[in-house]
């Protein structure tokens, strides 16, 4: 299969064509399995929004800096910490003294705050569907079990109407592999009938491979399609369990998106029956409007519109040591992949 | 977004799993999953199984 879809891909003769990458992982494994060197001149690669800590606005990080400085411990994912604020970072804020902690899952910060009542435990809860259910079965079991002292501070957001916005910024969409793991391929097969096309895909090279050249196969076809390159995860209903589970304990809400301003409908909040867990309500957190580096480029590259290199402050005063934005910082981010393996591949 | 671990699952106590990924062992949340069973593989999303990892269907064989 490897040397079909290579030979697929590496004969590619037709029209041009745009390919966006969803996912932030997605375009960090093409870079570092070397897909970038078999591709055509007439494919181009866009990088999207997939990328959580990216596309989490700079007030979110003013926000847990906010709460950090009011005495709460702060439990997050390692790459949130040293993502720039408006006037500060995580990273910062904790050599001020703050008590920021890196957890592996929701549920590692939830029994944090079981081994430790006296501290008032917040964690970042930033992802899209794939990480909503991890959060979600902390929150559940934090209100089954009492743990008070536990909150989230959300920031969660959902893909269907971000789709909705990056419509026309590419030809082809490869959907992001894991969250619809979670919520099936319903949405993506709707709007192949919108006209958009696109194909779910593993992170293997092999999955790589195969999607790429399902994608150059279908394209020259002229007709919108949808295919699952991904059914060794993916099913068609998604995970059912997760579903029900987000539904009971999230709603939908507006949600900002750095890049993408606010779009309606496209984020996750707890519903007021779990409003003792939401820190926002719990804290008393002012609306902090934030202020983002005006010569940060990281808005135009989550929309496909400047690649990593147009930057003018990338591989200069923003780098992975000193980041300016927050996709030079995210292990998934754009200008991470770009700077790591060079933008020329 | 999809940072995963993919992992064989060693052992099962109710609604968590003991995976094994590259030798290291930990214990992960597996109440999403139905039927799960010891010796499966599993997608893990920050400690928390997301899917059961079948076989693949060759798309490329379908379609040409």
């Amino acid at each position: 299969m490897i040397e079909k879809a290579k030979n697929i891909i590496q004969n590619y003769n037709g029209k041009p064509l745009r390919i966006m990458e969803v996912c932030g992982t997605h375009t960090h494994e093409i870079f570092r399995l070397g897909i970038r060197s078999l591709l055509p001149r007439q494919v181009d690669l866009i990088s999207g929004p997939g990328c959580p800590v990216c596309v989490t606005p700079v007030n979110y990080i003013d926000k847990a800096i906010y709460l950090a400085q009011k005495g709460c411990c702060i439990c997050t994912f390692g790459d949130l910490v040293r993502v720039p604020g408006s006037e500060s970072s995580l990273a910062q804020a904790r050599a001020q003294g703050g008590d920021i902690k890196t957890v592996y899952s929701p549920e590692d910060a939830m029994l944090y705050a079981t081994q430790h009542p006296e501290k008032k435990v917040v964690f970042l809860a930033v992802g899209f569907e794939t990480t909503v259910p991890a959060v979600c079965i902390a929150v559940d079991s934090a209100k089954k079990n009492g743990i008070d002292n536990f909150s989230v501070l959300t920031a969660h957001k959902t893909m269907p109407a971000a789709y909705e916005a990056l419509k026309g910024s590419a030809d082809v969409f490869i959907y992001p592999g894991h969250v619809n793991a979670i919520t099936g391929n319903a949405v993506c097969k709707e709007l192949t009938k919108q006209g958009v096309s696109g194909v779910v895909a593993g992170f293997t090279a092999e999955e790589l491979l195969m999607a790429f050249a399902v994608i150059l196969t279908l394209y020259e076809k002229d007709t919108p399609f949808f295919k699952n390159c991904y059914t060794s995860v993916v099913k068609d209903e998604g995970n059912i369990a997760a579903q029900k589970l987000i539904n009971k304990i999230m709603t939908p809400c507006d949600s900002t998106w750095r890049g993408l301003g606010v779009i309606k409908g496209s984020g996750l909040m707890l519903k007021s029956e779990y409003s003792n867990y939401d820190a926002m309500i719990k804290y008393d957190v002012p609306d902090i409007k934030g202020s983002p580096n005006p010569a940060c480029k990281c808005a135009d590259i989550l929309m496909g519109k400047c690649k990593p290199p147009q930057c003018p402050l990338f591989g200069k005063v923003c780098t992975p040591l000193k980041p300016v934005g927050a996709c030079m910082v995210s292990g998934e981010g754009a200008c991470s992949a770009y700077y790591q393996y060079g933008e020329n591949l | 977004m999809c940072v995963g671990l993919s992992a064989k699952v060693v052992d099962i106590k109710e609604d968590t799993a003991i995976i094994d990924a590259d030798g290291v062992k930990k214990e992960i949340n597996a109440a999403l999953i139905d039927e799960l069973e010891v010796g499966d593989y599993i997608m893990v999303h920050a400690g928390t199984a997301i899917a059961k990892i079948g076989s693949d269907i060759n798309v490329l064989d379908e379609i040409l």
